[in-house]
Formats: C-alpha cells, structure tokens, sequence
C-alpha cells in the first residue's frame, strides 16, 4: 500500500552494517587464535588439558559477564557483583560449616545472590533519578561489609564439607562441568539478546529510557529483572568460587565487577548502553582466560597481564573511535 | 519576594545540612567518648585519612564535568612505587625531589587519561579502567615482586610519621588553594560550565577539551602526590596498597553533594563529606560498634545518604506543586 | 552605499562532511533595524547565525561590520565586535546562578580574581533594564523558561552587543511571554541595537520586524518589506510552491462516543478533566503552554499516575496503569517531544515503528523479522514518509518526517482506536505541517477518534470539530466548530482571577 505519491522505501537489510558488525568479533577471533598458537610456541605445558585444568578459576566470573551484558545494555552498571560473589560465598560456606545440607548450602549461596540482586534492582527502580552507579557503590560497600560482619574476626572460613561441593568441581573426560555450563548460558543468553521481544526491549530501553516508556516498553520491571538476575548469577559466580577455592575471605570476588565490565567493553559493549552484543563480550572473556593461562604458563609476571588487560580496553574503545573520524574525514 | 525560612535555607543548601549532620555526630561520639574531640586523635584522624582527602580535590574537579576516575588509587600505587624503588636502589633520598618526581609520575597519567577521554571522546569510566589495570599492572611490574620496606624510606618517611606536620600542611594547602580556584577563578567557574552543559560551554567560548584534560591531570597529579604521601605515612610501599579505595573517594565527594551528572558540587561539601566518613570509621568503636562492621555502615550511610537526598527532592516537588494547587 | 548596513554578509558557503549548509548566501542588516530570518527547517538559518557568530568558520564569502571586512576566529571575536546570540538550544547553565549565566566567558576579574560583588550588581542593573522579578542569586534552573530567556538576553547584552541575534525566540514561551519578548525587543529597537531573529510564527514577524529574508534549501531566496508583504507570497518563498489548502478537513459522518475520561486530576497539575471524543471526530484540546493539557493525556496514557480519574472506552471504564494498558485499550498517545519520546534517534525506522507490536511480531518470543520488515515498510508508505529504505536511521530525517514516522507507529497499532495528538506540528517546517493535517483528516475519515493538543491557534480553528479549552488545570470551556472563534478561545484559556495575566 505505498503512498500518495507512489513513493516505495527500500526494505532489504544492508549487509554492510552487519559487516561492519561482524569484523569485531572477527578481529576477537583472530586474536584468540593468535594467543592459542603463541601460547603453545612458547610453552610446551600450554597445551588443552593444561588449559582445562587451570580454567576453573577463571570461569566463574564469565557466569556474571551474561547479566552485565545485559545491564549494560541497559545503559545501567552494577559494580557491586564482586561483594555479591563475596558475600554469596561467605553464606554459603558458613551455611555449610553450620551443619547444613550442601544442597541446601548451595541453594541459599545462590538466594544470596539473588537477593542482593533484588536490592539493588529495588533500588535503581525505586529511585529513579539515583545513577545506578551510585547505588551499587552504596551496596557493593555493604555487601562486602555484612561478609566481613559473618567471616569475624579472622576475615576468611574455610568449607568443612569437601566432599559435598565435589559436584561441581565434577568433570566430563578433561572439560569442566563450569565450562559445560558456561557454554549453555552464553547460547541461551546470545539469543535471548539477540532475537527475542525481550533482547529488543533492553536494546529500547538503553537507547532510550523515555521512548521505551512511551512505548509500552516496562522500563522498570525489565531493569529490575536483570539486576536480579545477575545477582543470582554473582551467586553462581560464588558457588564456583567456593567449589575452587574451598573457602571466602574478605577479599573473595574483590576487582571481578570491573573484569566483568572489561570484558564486555572488550567485545564491543557501550557503557552508555541500547549497543553491542553478547557474542563479542563471549569471544572476549576466552581471549582474556587463556591469555592468562598462557601468561602464567610462560613463566611471566603474571601482574602483566594487568597492564595487557588495560592496554586492550582502551585501544578498543579507541580504534573504532578514530575510525568513525577517519570516515567522516575522508568523507569531507 | 517571599522570605526564606532559616529552616528552608539549611535544607536547600548541601554544605549547612552536613555541617548539622556533622555536628550531631560529634556531639553523639563524645557523650560515648569524651577523649574523641582531643586533638591527637582528630589529628589522627586527618593523618589517617589525609590520601581520601587529597584525592577527593581532584574527584570534585572530574566529577563536575560529569566524569569519574576510578583508576586513581592504581596511579597512587604506580607513583608510590615508583619513589619507593628510587630510595630501595639508593638513587634519590631526596624528599623534595621525590615529592616533585611522584607528582610529575601522576600529573603524566592524569595526562593521559585526559588526553584520551577528550580527544578520543570515551567514556571517562571505561578510559580510566583501563588505566587503572595498567598502573597497578605496572606498579607490579616495576617492583618486580618486590616493594620498600620502613628501612628502606626511613629517612623520606620522617615526612609523613606520627606527629609531623607535613601531610597536614599539604592537606591545608590544596584546600585553600582549591577553594580560591574554584570559586574565584576562570579556570574553576570553566571546569563548573562544562560540567553543567558542555555545548553551551563550546558557544562561550570554553575550550571545552582543554579543560578536560586539565581536569583529568589535576586529579592525576593529586593521585600522584597521594602516592608519595602514603609511602610516607605508611613507611613502606607495595605495589597493591589502597587497593580499591578509589570507591571511598567517589563515596566522599558523593555524600559531600557532589552531582555525577557534573555541575554540582562544592570544595567545602567535599571536605566535609570527606570528614563525615574518616570520623565514622574511627568513631565506630567507640560507640561500641565492632570495627568490623565499619565497612557496613559506611555502605549503609552512603546508601542512605543518597537515597534521603532523593526524597528531600521529592519533598520539595511535592511542595512546590501544593501551593501551586488551584 | 546608500544604506547605513551595520552588517553585510556575502557569498557565504558552508560545507559539513557530505552536506552543503550554505550555498553563496547574502545578507543585509541596517543599523537599529529587527530583521526577521525565516525558512523552513533546514534552510540554514541555524548554520548561518553560527556563522555571523563565529561559531562555524565559512569555507567562501565575505562579512563587513561597519563596512569593514572582518573573520572571526571564534564566538569571542564576535562577542568583542559586539555581536551576540541567544541560541535555540537552551545555552543555560541550570546548576550556576543568574549571574554566572550572564557574566560566563567574560567574567569581571581583578589579578586574576573574580569580582562576585561587581558581576551581582551590573547583573542586577541588565535584569532591572529587562524588568526582570527574580534574583540574581537565583539557580537559573529554578526559573521557568521565559525566565531563563531572559537571563539568556541579559547575557547578550552584557557583552554591550549592538546586534543581538535571537534564534526561535518564541518558540517555548506562552502567548504572554512572547508578548514579554516583543516588549523587550522593541525596547531594544530604541535603545538603538540591531535585532535579527529567526522565527517559525508569522505572528512575531508582523508584530516585530521591519523587513525579512527567507532561505531555502540552503540558499538566499530574497528580502522583503515586511509591510509589503502577504502570508501567501511569504509561504511560497519558504516552501517554493504555493499551498492552496493548509488544512484539508474532510466532511465526516461523526459517530457514537468512544473515548470519555472523567475527574482527572493530579496535584499541582491538573483538576476535576473530563471530556469526550466520538468516532470520527477531531477534538482540539488548547490553552496556554502549561495549562496542564499534555500532563492530563500523560496521565491517561498510563505515563504518569493521577490521583484519580476514569477513562471509559465505548462506556466501559477501563483500568490503566501503564502505557501498555492504554495500548492495548486502543487509545494511542503521539508524544509532544518526539526526539525524546516519540522515537529512539539512534534506530531505524523499522525498528522504531515495530517497537509497540514487536511480540505480536513474534512466535514464542522470537523476532519475525520478514514480517517486521513487510509491515514496516507498509505502515511508512501509508504516511508517505520521505526515506530511502527503512533501514535509515531516525535521526537523519527532517522534523515532518520523524512526526510521520510516529504516527506509523501507532498506526501499526492496529487496535488503535483514539489518537492523542500532542503537538503534532511543533517545529514541523510548512510543507510538512500540510501533510500532516491531511493525515489527521484522514484518519478522521477512518472513524477513529482524533484528540488534537496544540497551542496554535490556526490549527486548532482549523482543524478541530470541538474545542476544549484549559486553564491552570482545569477545563474552562469546550466550543462547538460553528461558534467559535479566537477571541472565545483566548477569553477561557486567559485565567480570570488575572494571576497569570497581567
């Protein structure tokens, strides 16, 4: 039905923008092999079942990459999931040490989690004109604070019970069962963002909160939503913490907020929101897990990969930034 | 024009409620402990918290041009680290010298985080995290598993001990030279102008990148002298010491008013947000809070703090909008 | 020259990355002269102040001030030549003080040092000239927004400016403050300063300048005596061809009620709203800026919470709570700012007209996106949307187009049964506004119901079947088609205990 002047709009998907797309996590792939075929040049030990073994306590922080994705989507920030980690892994092991069922340990080490998420996503809705970095300062100061409160005086509880968290150190031939997990969350939560009513109102909502609004988007229960739900997988994030390291301390999960947000920036997600995608942020984690491996393998100061880790998000963020001038300086 | 009551005055302006907060506090902390108000223990209490003070300066600057760095405790650790090797290989013992090289190490990472947030136009919280991973990365590099011990900067740390001035000199200083600034000067009102609304800063004529990137070198070189104090203070110098206390930065400029959305925010309510926090840490035990809690209770008041802020504003609305009933 | 020309621009061009703003443009302004810019939007009004001003540097082309070439490097060689402008994007600091706000850029200083006392006193000196009422001390966010134009004035005359340039001066105030302003200007006139001022509104043209210039398309079309002058030829200047029926209103059957809301209120807002829409009929809904007529509608579409209210959908009450539920009961709200709540300017078209309906877009959840793509394009077509391919970006469409685009997006509503128009026409240039009408009384042909929310006079006579008219919050009168007229109206929308009026 075109219109009154017969004029027609074009309706074919440009595949240059999706071009444009793909070379990101084109380059992250590239690099990921790169440090593969490095790592294994230079150190013999880099090799799968190495890398499978020394993974586990990497992995647990990408559970949190899924939720941060999807809050920074948002265009909201949660720099409190390092405290929840804390705090989750704290419960839980005093839960456990209490006399308590490791089911039930595990099942309120990720509540915890979940709750925490739930208070801040109160929050951030509640009170709207708050920036929600404000907010998850307050809590990630309070979070840590009650984990300090319930370790005591000597900072840090060992598990008792090593038996019972042994399921989720549990194997398939080398593979982690973190990993296994790891891989099912990123499909369903790639296509969540992706392809779905609900990924388009996220994308809605961190391009434009008052648009979204305007139209029938609900704002505030999706943001509340997602804020709980990466506080139940900073739970997770603890369950495996306290599965690897058989213990929490006051310093449990201390940084990972910001490795968490790194990653994603890394693959490509805009802290301003409504941009990016969680296949990018994916790539990006993996790249960031075996270069520490490999780092640690070639007998490196490992504090380097710090300095790597800073050096890639900045020139990250900055290439495409000179690139779109560039563009528009050669369109000129 | 109708006349403002005392009452309205004090709630509308930030620096007169956290005076009264203030005070309330004291005078709660002496009836549990009358010793608190001596002066050893304030001093101790301003020595202690001297590098959060210090930094909370240059936090208000980036803050009010609605930006934040988080990597200032990692600049701090660089630039410690850094004079700290100096004095451990023996090359300087200098202690103006070290002062002004620690300085010169922030003022260039300030520098360039400055420089990429402006020119490169990235978010200052993704700029200033990677930097804040490359500094503490290379404050671990340079230390090479290693860091200055008491002995190692005991001369340099006579500076900063129990019972000398310096530290407080210096405290003293950048807030009276930050006050004049910011209040007084072009430059001060221009960091304001862009802060509250950058393009109508461009129109005015303000050089809108400069002031940016002075911004950020100003809290660089603060972040810079911050590291050599505290390897004065504190005798020794690691590669990972005030690990995570940019938050308690950022928690005293916001709890002093300072806006994140930039344009608001005062020198005076910096320093007294900074003071509320430095005297609840010290004075939780006194009123018989176990100093475990502390942590607690600084995130529960900052969350109250804002949240109280909210409503006050919400009240106020409300208000408005009843004598506007028709 | 015979002319006594304060400033003279010629062969101005200017070009951004891919666009030609200003293609060898000219202009004359005489000494003490108000001289009107207009054009439809993007003509290059904007561009060309930017230029005169120093923001923008122009690739060719001469300026003589006082007969003198001159180049500016920036806004402060304009200012020290005593140019100056009061922008149409708010150049306000909302945190900073009136003063501040006056005196930024050009502070007074001693050795360095800012003299507040001084600043306050010549501050309150240019407000006392303005016969401004509020303080100088004030945050200038506290000031409603001819307040905040004010101080904006007193910073252009602070500079000592002899020509004062005022982009779309008017285009936020109330009928009263825009009477404000003419005083204002005019008292300028006598002071001696040359004016120039870009405007949308015939209305300022007459009542203030003594000639006018019009730009299209990014070129010089000619001046004119503004007392010489007819609407029409005006109108074919800007737009380049002649519109013969600015409001295309069709003969329509007008049916049963639909849409009834009943004791709106919300304090400080609004009180006791109730009124009525039948199929097919258009009801206009006017009164001056900040009578409480968009922030009723925000309340009925769920936006807002009101204290309390009805709203009946063919006699039965439906609850609303969110913007969904007034969605799904048909009633479809056309946002007044739509850069900000109409449409998302960072997405597509598609995308943005697909928002709303995007699940029943969808098969469990997933995005269909052949048939997003399809039913886009089609509801864009219908509105005859000017784009190349919906895949464009919202924000690199003109003003009419994005409010096309809008109303695809609550026609893809299917279910839509009541539009709520708020200022449909708002910085929409000429042409555009003539489309948008035809759409508005086509929709009407359709049977749906139209509640048209506007401020301008022209378009609520001309368009509307009944008029409500509000005043501060509450509905003071409704007018039938036959007998109304615009003294009627102002009359209602004017508050009779004479508080706002003065």
């Amino acid at each position: 039905m075109a219109g009154k002047s017969g004029r027609t709009i074009a309706a074919t998907p440009q595949t240059g923008l999706k071009q444009k797309l793909l070379s990101l996590e084109g380059a992250l792939v590239i690099i990921f092999i790169l440090i593969n075929v490095f790592g294994r040049v230079l150190s013999p030990n880099y090799n799968l079942s190495n890398v499978m073994r020394e993974s586990p306590r990497y992995l647990a922080e990408i559970f949190m990459l899924f939720g941060m994705g999807f809050i920074l989507v948002l265009g909201d920030i949660d720099i409190s999931v390092g405290s929840i980690v804390c705090l989750s892994a704290t419960i839980g092991c005093l839960t456990s040490n209490a006399g308590l069922p490791m089911g039930l340990a595990i099942l309120i080490t990720l509540l915890t989690g979940l709750c925490c998420g739930m208070i801040n996503g109160f929050i951030a809705t509640r009170f709207t004109e708050l920036p929600t970095m404000i907010v998850t300062l307050g809590t990630q100061i309070i979070f840590r604070g009650i984990a300090e409160v319930s370790l005591g005086s000597g900072g840090s509880a060992s598990l008792k019970d090593y038996e019972g968290i042994g399921i989720l150190r549990a194997k398939v031939g080398p593979i982690p069962l973190a990993f296994f997990l790891i891989i099912i969350c990123a499909v369903i939560f790639v296509i969540v963002l992706s392809r779905t009513t609900f990924g388009r109102h996220l994308y809605a909502i961190g391009s434009s909160k008052t648009a979204a609004q305007y139209a029938g988007v609900e704002v505030q229960k999706i943001r509340f939503f997602c804020f709980t739900l990466i506080g139940f997988l900073a739970g997770i994030c603890g369950l495996f913490i306290l599965a690897s390291t058989y213990g929490a301390n006051t310093t449990t999960g201390q940084g990972f907020e910001m490795e968490v947000i790194a990653m994603c920036v890394f693959g490509g997600i805009a802290t301003t929101g409504g941009k990016g995608n969680l296949v990018g942020a994916f790539i990006a984690s993996l790249v960031i897990v075996c270069l520490r491996i490999a780092l640690g393998q070639i007998n490196m100061n490992t504090q380097l990969i710090l300095v790597i880790i800073g050096a890639m998000l900045i020139i990250s963020v900055l290439v495409p930034s000179f690139r779109q001038r560039f563009l528009t300086l050669k369109k000129k | 024009m109708e006349k403002k009551s005392l009452w309205k005055k004090i709630t509308a302006s930030r620096e007169a409620s956290l005076v009264i907060v203030l005070i309330v506090m004291l005078i709660v902390i002496s009836i549990f402990s009358p010793s608190f108000l001596s002066p050893t223990n304030l001093g101790q209490i301003f020595r202690n918290n001297t590098l959060t003070m210090l930094m909370a300066l240059g936090m208000l600057c980036v803050m009010l041009t609605a930006g934040i760095d988080i990597s200032i405790t990692s600049t701090l650790a660089f630039a410690g680290m850094g004079i700290g090797l100096l004095q451990k290989y023996d090359v300087i013992h200098n202690t103006l010298l070290l002062f002004i090289i620690g300085a010169l190490i922030g003022l260039a990472c300030g520098f360039l985080n400055g420089l990429i947030i402006a020119k490169g136009k990235i978010a200052p919280i993704i700029c200033t995290m990677g930097f804040m991973y490359i500094w503490r990365g290379m404050a671990y590099v340079i230390s090479n598993n290693n860091w200055a011990s008491g002995q190692d900067v005991s001369g340099f740390s006579d500076f900063g001990k129990d019972g000398s001035p310096g530290p407080y000199i210096i405290l003293v200083i950048a807030y009276v030279v930050f006050f004049i600034v910011m209040k007084w000067t072009k430059f001060g009102r221009s960091i304001y102008a862009v802060g509250s609304n950058p393009e109508a800063a461009q129109i005015s004529g303000i050089k809108v990148d400069r002031v940016m990137i002075a911004v950020y070198t100003i809290m660089g070189l603060l972040s810079g002298l911050a590291g050599v104090l505290s390897v004065s203070i504190y005798a020794s110098a690691q590669p990972n010491m005030q690990y995570g206390k940019e938050m308690d930065v950022i928690a005293a400029c916001v709890i002093g008013g300072v806006s994140m959305s930039g344009g608001r925010g005062s020198v005076v309510g910096t320093f007294l947000g900074a003071l509320i926090i430095s005297i609840i840490a010290k004075a939780l035990p006194l009123v018989g809070i176990d100093a475990i809690a502390q942590n607690l209770i600084k995130g529960v008041i900052i969350v109250f703090v804002v949240i109280l802020n909210v409503i006050t504003q919400r009240t106020m609305d409300r208000q408005n909008l009843l004598r506007r009933e028709m | 020259m015979a002319e006594d020309l304060i400033l003279e621009l010629k062969g101005i061009t200017k070009i951004f990355p891919g666009v030609k703003a200003l293609d060898n443009v000219q202009f004359q302004l005489r000494r003490g002269e108000i001289h009107a810019l207009m054009g439809e939007n993007g003509a290059g009004k904007s561009t060309f102040i930017k230029v005169i001003t120093g923001v923008h540097a122009a690739e060719e082309g001469h300026m003589y001030l006082n007969g003198q070439e001159v180049h500016f490097k920036g806004t402060q060689d304009a200012g020290a030549a005593g140019i100056a402008a009061v922008y149409q994007i708010p150049t306000s600091y909302m945190e900073l003080t009136v003063t501040e706000n006056i005196f930024i850029g050009h502070e007074i200083m001693k050795n360095g040092i800012i003299q507040w006392r001084e600043m306050n006193k010549k501050a309150e000196e240019l407000l006392a000239r303005l016969h401004a009422n509020f303080k100088v001390t004030e945050e200038v966010g506290a000031l409603t927004i001819a307040q905040q134009q004010m101080v904006e004035i007193a910073k252009a005359l602070s500079t000592d400016a002899k020509i004062i340039i005022l982009d779309e001066p008017t285009a936020a105030l109330t009928a009263n403050e825009s009477e404000e302003l003419y005083r204002i200007v005019d008292e300028l006139h006598e002071q001696g300063v040359s004016v120039i001022f870009i405007s949308h509104r015939m209305e300022d043209m007459y009542r203030l300048a003594q000639r006018v210039t019009v730009f299209r398309d990014s070129r010089y079309i000619d001046t004119f005596d503004v007392d010489k002058i007819t609407d029409k030829d005006l109108i074919k200047a800007m737009v380049g061809r002649e519109i013969t029926d600015m409001y295309p209103k069709p003969k329509v059957q007008i049916g049963q009620e639909i849409f009834k809301i009943e004791n709106f209120s919300r304090l400080g807002y609004f009180k006791d709203v109730s009124l009525s829409v039948r199929a097919g009929e258009i009801v206009g809904l006017t009164g001056l800026v900040g009578a409480g007529r968009t922030e009723t509608f925000q309340c009925v579409c769920g936006i807002e919470k009101p204290d309390s209210g009805r709203v009946f959908m063919n006699g039965k009450e439906v609850r609303i709570r969110k913007p969904k539920d007034a969605m799904e009961a048909g009633i479809i709200l056309l946002p007044e700012d739509r850069r900000r709540q109409g449409l998302i300017m960072s997405w597509s078209l598609c995308d943005n007209v697909t928002l709303p309906i995007i699940e029943k877009l969808s098969k469990n959840n997933f995005i269909d996106h052949k048939k997003e793509y399809e039913l886009s394009r089609n509801y864009l077509e219908s509105v005859d949307t000017k784009a190349v391919s919906i895949f464009d970006k919202a924000s690199t469409l003109s003003g009419g187009n994005q409010q096309k685009v809008v109303v695809a997006k609550a026609l893809a509503q299917d279910h839509m049964k009541v539009v709520v128009m708020d200022e449909p026409t708002k910085g929409v240039d000429v042409g555009a506004k003539a489309e948008i009408y035809g759409i508005m009384g086509e929709l009407a042909q359709k049977g749906y119901g139209i509640i048209l929310i506007s401020s301008e006079m022209p378009e609520i006579l001309g368009m509307s079947d009944r008029i409500y008219v509000m005043c501060q919050g509450r509905v003071t009168g409704c007018l039938d088609r036959e007998e109304v007229t615009q003294e009627k109206i102002l009359e209602l929308a004017m508050d009779q205990s004479g508080r706002e009026v003065s």
